[in-house]
């Protein structure tokens, strides 16, 4: 029955939180890009809401529909660091797991709404699930309230300049005593001649040493310090 | 500019505890404000919902065929649509957007204007069997409506979904069916519009599986 799908009432704080991490990183330059893959319709509406909002006035603030075919690897090409993932389907999709695993490796604020069972922990930095029927949460105005209360939270939070200079916890890393460099993951975008890899991570794109691990390959997820490879995280799947 | 919407927020304030907290009390009243919009806006239209699904059933019953439009996030409700028809029921039924092709809606737009993007397409597409479902939160979307005037010229059934008081739309003598939103917000609108659009979709399946049992 429409209607039947809970109004995101007890999720409210989530989304409040949500809603000022992604302020604070459209605040510094970052796109939002939306994955859908088995609601094409839905990463179009968020793309269009933050583009050319319905309220006269507001901002038009970055925010592009991936096509869903191949959302690893177009978030890949496209995506920077700093920018932002919202994924919007199953918490079983194999696409939008691998999107949002590699995303925070990348560097990218993650977001995820769905419905059924949750995504584990660390899936995605902010996790904001209906309760309810999959398909009526898709089609009966569910994730369309959730994602317009997102928008009109974002703009809210742009009145406040002061909240979006916060330390956020997204940019808050700890450093080296010894060398000032903090400890990242990243994934072997290539393997080089003589123990050498470029991996990408927060930082963007770099060449690291990866004489403490055995035979790195590309999309292995590593941890990264100083300019070299410490181990190895999760292997490429 | 939705300090209105928002008065227990100092614009000076750097308080982000509070300010999420008043976020959160904003969010959890507009999607009781949401549900409250659904459920009374699907009551009001239950006979409606009933009479137009059971007449779109039988034109798809008959070999009809759907077309949705709309602009912007209405044509993405439009392709909601055509995503639950197409895909959902029962039974698969042949159902397009008429936003989904780029160069065609491009070329119409650039080449005479963006009044014409949907009817020219249902001057090509669109027959006595089929059926036109136009999303325009105003009413008074002028492709939408021009939509509607050559779907009814062509035999179509037409079925319009509006916001506010219905705009154009409520008084547009080609449309034969008309969901009106009671609202002054886009977003509750949409969201409204969501939830008649699924309830349709429900009676359609509802009168396509009567028919379809002995």
């Amino acid at each position: 029955m429409p209607g039947a799908v809970e109004p995101v009432a007890p999720q409210a704080a989530d989304l409040a939180a949500t809603a000022l991490s992604f302020a604070r990183r459209f605040a510094r330059g970052a796109t939002l890009w939306c994955a859908a893959p088995s609601w094409p319709h839905h990463a179009r509406h968020v793309a269009v809401e933050f583009v050319h909002p319905v309220i006269v006035g507001k901002r038009a603030l970055p925010a592009v529909a991936l096509s869903g075919h191949d959302v690893v690897g177009e978030l890949r090409r496209v995506s920077r660091p700093g920018d932002i993932l919202l994924a919007i389907g199953a918490s079983a999709d194999p696409a939008l797991r691998e999107a949002a695993r590699l995303a925070q490796v990348w560097g990218l604020l993650t977001a995820w709404t769905g419905t059924g069972e949750r995504p584990g922990a660390g899936a995605a930095d902010h996790v904001l699930w209906l309760e309810g029927d999959a398909l009526e949460a898709a089609f009966s105005g569910g994730y369309v309230l959730l994602y317009h209360l997102l928008w009109e939270l974002t703009h809210v939070c742009f009145e406040h300049p002061g909240v979006l200079e916060g330390t956020a916890a997204d940019c808050a890393g700890e450093t080296c005593v010894t060398c000032s460099d903090e400890g990242r993951l990243a994934e072997v975008v290539a393997v080089q001649q003589g123990a050498r890899a470029r991996v990408r991570s927060s930082a963007g794109i770099e060449a690291v040493d990866t004489t403490l691990i055995d035979s790195p390959r590309p999309g292995d997820v590593v941890l990264v310090h100083a300019g070299s490879v410490l181990s190895l995280v999760e292997p490429a799947r | 500019m939705t300090d209105f919407l928002y008065p227990f927020i100092d614009s000076s304030g750097v308080d982000a505890g509070a300010l999420l907290d008043d976020l959160a009390r904003s969010a959890s009243a507009k999607a009781s404000e949401s549900a409250s919009l659904c459920e009374a806006t699907v009551r009001a239209h239950s006979r409606l919902i009933e009479e137009a699904g059971r007449e779109m059933a039988d034109r798809l019953a008959g070999g009809g065929r759907l077309f949705a439009f709309g602009n912007g996030g209405s044509s993405t409700d439009a392709a909601a649509l055509v995503a639950l028809m197409g895909a959902h029921g029962t039974q698969a039924v042949a159902a397009f957007s008429l936003a989904a092709d780029t160069s065609i809606v491009t070329a119409l737009g650039n080449d005479i204007g963006v009044e014409v993007v949907f009817s020219r397409q249902l001057i090509a597409y669109g027959g006595k069997d089929d059926i036109a479902v136009g999303f325009s939160t105003s009413g008074n979307s002028a492709n939408v409506l021009n939509a509607f005037v050559e779907a009814s010229r062509r035999g179509m059934l037409t079925i319009g979904f509006a916001g506010y008081d219905g705009g154009e739309l409520a008084g547009c003598e080609a449309l034969e069916h008309c969901f009106v939103v009671r609202s002054e917000s886009v977003h509750r609108i949409q969201e409204a519009q969501a939830a008649v659009s699924f309830a349709l979709w429900q009676s359609v399946c509802h009168h396509m599986e009567a028919a379809a049992s002995p």
